[in-house]
């Protein structure tokens, strides 16, 4: 199996800062072909939340250079991903708390991380940035760890009601700003010819899935111009729809 | 920033920095003439965007935050405004914040929790109760401070509403915004006293669980299901003051107060308390009505049981003997005593023997008891006091068979026996009443008659007197008769008969012989009508016709 991967990424109309950080890359290993993508929302009150998402991005990159290649010398299984990632997040949270406290700010930021193998995919997600697989439709892989999503998810409020709700953008849990993380994982096979898509919140408010699946469904992503074209499209379409917050997007295509 | 050794408005020597918020810097700063230590909060303001739009309202709030005073606040003692930043001077509190207590030891135990609480409710309690109305907002166990007494302090008081409002713009994460209740997030409804209310309550969640709520699974659940030594007394409480619906918390400070100092009382150990007195109640009370019931049951079959006894022996009685025994199985039914009195008078006299068993009912019929002994049991009161027209009806029956057949020379005698029994119910509203009255009169005459005609001197006067009344009565006796049945009727006249009979001198000497004459021969041609096949009645009235003729005879003789 084979990836073309494009990552793009906007400040947006309103931000100082762009506090968004992501990474895509193609990853040969011993056990062929992977893909590894990460997208990280941070948020902070005084413009420290890019320190956040960096931080987490790095420590994942440090994982794929140091601990992936170990990994692939024997099988992969679910587990020893889970654990290791569940023990990224957590020192990245503790170390994102140290810091806030010591600068005297609050800090955090949302997680998105995506590995696919030459069969099997592996996400983890803390927050309210997304995972899709685009095929034949476009299928949302994460749940949004917000107040709203648990909201609806108990009956307390509907879709509609929690697109509007002024509490759409308090999340649940963060890594750097909550006690203690607890990320949720998603594992599943890894469809041939077709479109995984890491974004942030920022991406998606403003624009619908049937929006986002005309312009990064598979047969229309031929290669990493077109990825990326497709991407800066749909970013500026949330910006002539007064999108406020940071936007990014990050795709990986499998053929 | 304040440099540490530096020295504020000339008195307060900032000595370390003891805490950093967002927008402000918290040192411990001495004051070295008084030798007292002070914390001294500076809130930037490069901070803070737009400074010049908040000032206003910072200063005044600072301004009501300085007049505070309780024993559970840090007194504000001054405000600085200095170029770059405002200097709030205040009380310097000793000791660990409650989050710092539960990230060392977990779970605190329930009864200094419960302690703290009505500690921080009477703090709220107080805030509210000010004009205008403070609404603290950010209560949370960092903003506790536990002293080294055990007391706890609220404070991160002095910061302007404006500096918490939460910034919902931006992305927030729950552990950020403390434990903001609904309502907070905006869009539903304002802020109030029930605010605070709900922050309480997370607060004693966290604290008495070691459970964030801003954690997963973001919710706050019974207290019991995470520790059932709990009191459920407390479980009640902070689940109502985490109620969604600020209706349905604690409406103000004073009713969470009151809910937390009677805690136990809600305590399902306590209902439980009380539920085990209730059960011990409804159990002795259904016993009471079961007890009851089978006794009444148990009565009402013994009542039966002795009705059917007595109607058994009733049926059956030919002797005395029998009747009494049938009296005694109860002596509230007229039956036996009728029955005894028919049977000793059925052969129209009543010897003396019969009397006497007839005044042994005044006197009491003897019953053995269980013991063996012997009571004496006063039938004739029971009857009396369970059944008085029975009572009346047999004390009139009896003394009527008295007055009719009791054999026995002397009329006299046969009067007193009669008004012996008629006294009893004399006074009885009926009719049976009112001849039984006219025969006791009588009697009494007669026997006060007796008394005079006996007297060693002839009261004349008195004597007449008494002939009168007699007579009187006589006349008044005939009238009653009149109304009666066909057999008392001619009991009354033979009665009347035989008082003229032996009388007739003293009558004499109170009216004329024609009147006893006249009413004498009403009496006869009132006899000679009487037709029936009853040879009982024929014969009294064959008899009695004689009887007629013979006074009528006599009061001739006496006239001339």
């Amino acid at each position: 199996m084979n990836f073309i991967i494009s990552a793009n990424t906007d400040i947006g109309l309103t931000k100082d800062t762009n506090q968004d950080s992501l990474s895509v890359k193609v990853i040969n290993t011993s056990q062929g072909r992977m893909a590894f993508a990460i997208l990280c929302d941070g948020m902070g009150g005084l413009a420290k939340g890019e320190v956040a998402s960096a931080s987490v991005i790095k420590a994942f990159d440090n994982w794929i250079c140091n601990e992936l290649p170990k990994l692939c010398q024997g099988p992969i299984e679910d587990s020893i991903i889970r654990k290791q990632w569940e023990k990224i997040v957590t020192e990245q949270n503790e170390i994102i708390k140290t810091y806030g406290a010591k600068q005297g700010v609050k800090l955090g930021t949302t997680v998105v991380a995506m590995l696919l193998t030459q069969n099997r995919y592996y996400i983890l997600n803390v927050g309210d940035s997304r995972a899709y697989e685009l095929t034949t439709e476009i299928k949302q892989i994460t749940q949004d760890q917000t107040f709203v999503a648990r909201e609806v998810s108990l009956g307390n409020m509907t879709e509609e009601e929690a697109m509007k709700d002024s509490r759409r953008s308090v999340l649940l849990q963060c890594v750097g700003a909550s006690d203690s993380v607890y990320p949720d994982f998603f594992f599943g096979d890894v469809q041939g010819n077709a479109v995984y898509m890491l974004c942030c919140d920022g991406f998606r408010h403003e624009i619908m899935p049937e929006e986002i699946y005309e312009k990064l469904q598979p047969n229309v992503l031929m290669d990493d111009y077109q990825m990326s074209q497709n991407s800066i499209y749909l970013i500026e379409l949330n910006k002539q729809r007064k999108e406020r917050d940071n936007i990014s997007v990050a795709l990986i295509r499998t053929f | 920033m304040l440099e540490i050794g530096s020295l504020v408005d000339g008195k307060y020597k900032i000595l370390n920095k003891v805490g950093q918020g967002g927008m402000s810097v918290v040192y411990l700063a001495m004051n070295e003439k008084a030798n007292k230590q002070w914390a001294v909060k500076e809130v930037r303001k490069d901070g803070v965007k737009d400074f010049e739009v908040v000032k206003q309202g910072l200063v005044a709030e600072i301004d009501i935050l300085k007049k505070l005073s309780h024993p559970n606040l840090p007194s504000i003692v001054d405000v600085i405004d200095t170029e770059d930043a405002f200097i709030i001077i205040m009380d310097y509190i000793q000791g660990n914040s409650l989050n710092k207590a539960l990230a060392e030891y977990g779970a605190q135990p329930q009864e200094n929790v419960i302690s703290w609480a009505k500690q921080l409710c009477d703090v709220l309690g107080y805030l509210h109760t000010r004009t205008p109305a403070i609404i603290y907002r950010d209560m949370k166990p960092a903003n506790v401070m536990l002293k080294p007494d055990g007391n706890v302090t609220l404070i991160d008081f002095g910061t302007a509403r404006e500096f918490k409002e939460k910034n919902l713009a931006d992305t927030t994460c729950l552990g950020t915004v403390g434990y903001a209740a609904p309502e907070q997030f905006g869009g539903m409804g304002q802020t109030d006293a029930r605010t605070d209310i709900y922050c309480l309550g997370a607060t004693l969640y966290h604290l008495v669980t070691g459970m964030n709520p801003c954690e997963p699974p973001y919710e706050i659940k019974p207290i019991r299901e995470i520790n059932p030594t709990l009191s459920s007394g407390l479980e009640r409480i902070i689940l109502k003051c985490t109620q969604r619906d600020p209706n349905d918390r604690y409406q103000s400070a004073a009713e969470l107060m009151y809910a937390l100092e009677h805690y136990e009382e809600i305590d399902d150990l306590y209902r439980k308390k009380q539920k085990k007195k209730l059960n011990a109640f409804i159990t002795s009370a259904v016993l009471t009505v079961a007890l009851g019931v089978t006794s009444a049951w148990g009565y009402v079959s013994a009542e039966n049981k002795k009705s059917e006894n007595y109607d058994d022996i009733i049926k059956t009685a030919i002797t005395t003997e029998e009747y009494y025994e049938a009296i005694l199985t109860d002596s509230t039914r007229t039956e036996a005593y009728l029955g005894l009195n028919d049977l000793l008078s059925s052969d129209y006299v009543l010897t003396k023997e019969e009397g006497q068993q007839l005044l042994k009912l005044q006197a009491g019929l003897e019953e053995k008891n269980n013991a063996g002994f012997t009571d004496n049991v006063n039938v004739l009161s029971l009857l009396k006091a369970e059944n008085p027209e029975g009572y009346n009806e047999v004390c009139f029956e009896i003394g009527w068979d008295f007055l009719s057949y009791y054999d026995t020379e002397i009329d006299r005698d046969r009067y007193e026996n009669a008004a012996k029994w008629f006294e009893q119910m004399k006074d009885s509203d009926s009719e049976n009443g009112a001849i039984a009255s006219i025969f006791y009169d009588i009697s009494e005459c007669t026997t006060k008659l007796n008394q005079l005609r006996g007297g060693k001197v002839i009261q004349t006067q008195e004597l007449d007197e008494q002939r009168e009344s007699l007579w009187n009565m006589i006349e008044s006796l005939q009238s009653k008769a009149d109304g009666y049945e066909l057999d008392y009727k001619i009991q009354v006249w033979i009665e009347i008969d035989k008082l003229i009979y032996n009388n007739v001198g003293d009558f004499l000497e109170v009216v004329t012989p024609d009147v006893l004459i006249t009413m004498l021969n009403t009496i006869k041609s009132n006899v000679e009508n009487i037709e029936g096949s009853n040879p009982d009645i024929i014969k009294l009235a064959d008899e009695l016709e004689i009887s007629v003729a013979e006074t009528i005879n006599k009061v001739e003789t006496a006239k001339e």
